[in-house]
């Protein structure tokens, strides 16, 4: 028999009411509260402990909180972990959030909470944690209980899971392909669909659009003659023999190349391993991608203070926004180690 | 115009004595069509095969789909490309149903060429595993391209059409099982019962990236880089007037075969005098250059606008610095009033946590989607391999690899294979097929 370990509040937890709020997290062996009725409930699983930590003491001392509950569970066996259900109780909400992401990251194991769509846990937790679209208040406890239960089963069981929508969760900005069961073909679904909005009808898109992800504009430098700046590109400059096995498409490695010694980049010593444009223009002359050569004249002018001593490099074509995400923050590790005060990012 | 399609259902496919089409038998004669497709000197090898659904039969690189047709009053199926030029969308054609010329790289493979699996799990994933294919396997003398990552795959294209035409010319004093008729009146002259429907325009944005010629689609001929959207009848689309190119990753890409067969135009014609008045096609492009893009956005919305469109689908053959020209052209007629719905797939990679398009806009509130480019698929070794199935790995194929930190190389010792999704040929089916969608999760 697999096993679970569920998470409460003081309150669930029979611990006492808001007077009781800063109670300390305990672990308890065996059911307490709701855990008796998710025992029931589950079918692939038992549950072992039940975990017990007052709202206050989570929203304040969080650190703490999740350092000593994560200690508790250092040498419990367990295959999955779930808190709540929180229903509108926002702080209750929070720290079921916070115990479900730092218990994935640290065990690994499904993390599912049960949370009314008003509560802020919501917005700040959906990605990270499989959160059910639960009541208003504990008078749907059991109903609550009973969908996290049938998910957990299915997740321990290795079934096959079905969108967000059809399962209950809300969904964790994750999209997948599937083949609809209705098989109707996009030539169908396309041609309904303008018809709908061209009749004024209600229409459901297949790709509704996520708010955007925005970075805020840097402040300018103050005295670009003093200034370090690099090249980073997304073009795929890369050493002809490409050291790095820098991917054509769909990269997730970067590089970065010694440029100290170098007035320009030279064709035959550098090249582009783009795959998304023509590469002849790059190929022949590197630096339409990397202009090093302006640069190093800008740098003799004193117009900048000095060209940083390496290049970035990877490729753009393909490459998920959470990859380049991912390689962009890695780069500006080296870039702040470096004191460099501006990037130039050519895209291609 | 009108066009009619005389159609010839094919149930089975033999070689034989004499190229003919008998009760639902095409008969192939191997040698005269071979002799056919080495017309070109270029082409240095060359084989035939039948390969039917249910074959257990792993077919890479795939480089093109072509149904095989002929024009009953003479001339090239495709004008400007394999003849002289000349209108099509009038008059008849005969088809070859149910069935496709594939031609596939006897070695080498590239960016923009995919893979077919004919059963087994891998079979849903594209479209020709559900017809019976003629597929030319061949090798070809073009050096300059063969260890090139992006190939025009010129000579290979261009012996699969000369193929289909020869194959397709079989048929051409027979009388159609069935025939198909694409009739619509000239815009302004239209009854007033269709008038009265809501009116709309369908805008296809064909792959046309690539600067240096051989790679775009072409246009009667004409790369469709160097053209700024103009209107055509949905006829010349579907009577050969525009072919695939040899450039975009294989899941996105449409094939000769799907412009000769659009379906989305289909349904639309089905509506067309029910519940729309279908104005016909406005054909953009997809150029990198930014204000290339503005240009066309520009053009469909303003010719959208004149022909008094109230509506558009708009549908992309690609992803990624294309989603900028869909995004730019369904904003663009927005702005102008015209209400418009996407046609695309999405890149989520292989996790599905990633941004769907490259660039997203509230204005694009009606999107139907064909699946994800990345999405990771892994399949067990197939009995028989035509082609190279080393190919998935070795040449680049957009969604193959050679060595990957956790998964390894895309083709595994067993023969069993792991890759994106963007290598499935024509995978995505944009152009109406696809039954696929993309869920949350």
């Amino acid at each position: 028999m697999k096993k679970a370990i569920l998470y409460l509040n003081q309150f669930f937890g029979q611990i006492g009411g808001e007077d009781k709020a800063d109670f300390a997290p305990v672990i308890k062996e065996g059911l307490v509260g709701p855990a008796t009725e998710l025992d029931k409930k589950l079918n692939n699983a038992q549950v072992t402990h039940t975990i017990i930590c007052g709202d206050n003491f989570m929203g304040s001392n969080q650190d703490e909180a999740v350092e000593t509950i994560l200690g508790f569970l250092e040498d419990k066996e367990f295959d999955i972990f779930f808190a709540g259900p929180a229903f509108q109780a926002g702080r209750y909400g929070n720290a079921c959030g916070v115990i479900c992401k730092a218990v994935k990251e640290k065990f690994g194991v499904p993390v599912i909470s049960s949370m009314h769509i008003e509560n802020p846990g919501v917005e700040m937790f959906k990605k990270d944690v499989y959160i059910f679209k639960g009541g208003h208040s504990a008078a749907k406890m059991r109903k609550d209980i009973k969908t996290i239960a049938k998910f957990g089963d299915k997740l321990l069981n290795n079934e096959n899971l079905l969108p967000a929508e059809d399962e209950g969760y809300f969904p964790r900005g994750i999209r997948h392909q599937v083949w609809l069961d209705s098989n109707t073909p996009a030539s169908d679904r396309v041609v309904d669909m303008l018809i709908k909005k061209l009749n004024g009808e209600t229409f459901e898109t297949e790709l509704p659009i996520p708010k955007a992800d925005r970075v805020p504009i840097a402040s300018p430098i103050k005295d670009l003659s003093k200034a370090t700046i690099a090249l980073v590109n997304t073009g795929g400059i890369v050493p002809v023999d490409n050291p790095d096995r820098i991917q054509s498409a769909s990269a997730t490695r970067w590089g970065r190349y010694d440029i100290s010694s170098m007035e320009r980049l030279k064709s035959g010593e550098f090249k582009t391993i783009h795959a998304g444009f023509d590469p002849a223009a790059a190929d022949a002359d590197p630096n339409v991608i990397l202009p090093l050569d302006a640069l190093r004249v800008y740098e003799k002018e004193g117009k900048i203070g000095k060209v940083h001593e390496y290049f970035y490099s990877t490729v753009g074509t393909g490459t998920t926004q959470a990859e380049a995400a991912r390689m962009g923050k890695e780069m500006s590790e080296y870039l702040k180690e470096a004191n460099v005060d501006g990037v130039i990012l050519v895209s291609t | 115009m009108r066009l009619e399609l005389g159609n010839f259902h094919v149930k089975d496919i033999v070689f034989g004595e004499f190229t003919s089409f008998k009760d639902g038998v095409l008969t192939i004669n191997k040698e005269e069509a071979l002799s056919i497709v080495k017309e070109d000197e270029d082409i240095t090898e060359a084989d035939l095969l039948i390969v039917k659904p249910g074959d257990e039969v792993r077919l890479v690189p795939v480089k093109e789909a072509i149904e095989p047709r002929c024009r009953v009053s003479g001339g090239p199926v495709f004008p400007g490309v394999t003849g002289e030029l000349l209108q099509v969308g009038n008059g008849r054609t005969h088809a070859l149903k149910e069935c496709s010329v594939l031609v596939v790289g006897k070695h080498w493979g590239g960016f923009q060429d995919g893979l077919i699996d004919m059963s087994g799990e891998g079979a849903k994933y594209t479209y020709y595993s559900q017809l019976k294919n003629i597929v030319l396997v061949a090798d070809t003398n073009e050096e300059f391209e063969k260890r090139e990552q992006q190939k025009k795959n010129r000579a290979l294209r261009w012996a699969g059409m000369r193929l289909s035409e020869y194959i397709g010319s079989c048929v051409k004093d027979l009388e159609p099982e069935e025939i198909e008729t694409f009739d619509l009146d000239p815009v302004t002259k239209r009854s007033t019962d269709i008038n009265n429907l809501p009116s709309m325009v369908l805008v296809l944005q064909p792959q046309s990236q690539m600067e240096e010629s051989g790679y775009n689609d072409l246009n009667y001929g004409w790369d469709c880089n160097h053209m700024v959207p103009t209107f055509m009848h949905p006829n010349e689309v579907l009577d050969g007037a525009m072919i695939s190119g040899s450039f975009m990753p294989c899941s996105s890409k449409w094939s000769t075969y799907d412009f000769q067969n659009f379906p989305t135009i289909k349904r639309l014609y089905k509506e067309h005098g029910k519940t729309l008045n279908f104005l016909g096609v406005i054909m953009s492009n997809l150029n990198v250059a930014l204000e290339q893009k503005e240009r066309s956005a520009q053009f469909v919305a303003q010719l959208a606008k004149s022909l008094g469109a109230d509506g558009a689908i708009v549908a992309e053959e690609g992803y990624g610095n294309p989603d900028a020209d869909f995004i730019a052209c369904i904003v663009a007629l927005e702005d102008a009033g015209v209400k418009t719905v996407g046609l695309t797939n999405e890149c989520t990679g292989r996790d599905g946590a990633s941004q769907p398009l490259v660039s997203l806009d509230e204005k694009a509130d009606a999107i139907v989607s064909c699946g994800n480019v990345s999405e990771l698929i892994k399949l067990p070794p197939m009995k028989t391999v035509v082609g190279e199935l080393q190919s998935l790995a070795r040449d680049g194929l957009s969604g193959g690899w050679e060595g990957d930190e956790k998964l390894g190389s895309s083709v595994k010792e067993d023969g069993s294979i792991i890759m994106e999704n963007n290598a499935m040929f024509c995978g995505d089916q944009v152009v109406g097929w696809s039954t696929k969608t993309m869920k949350d999760f």
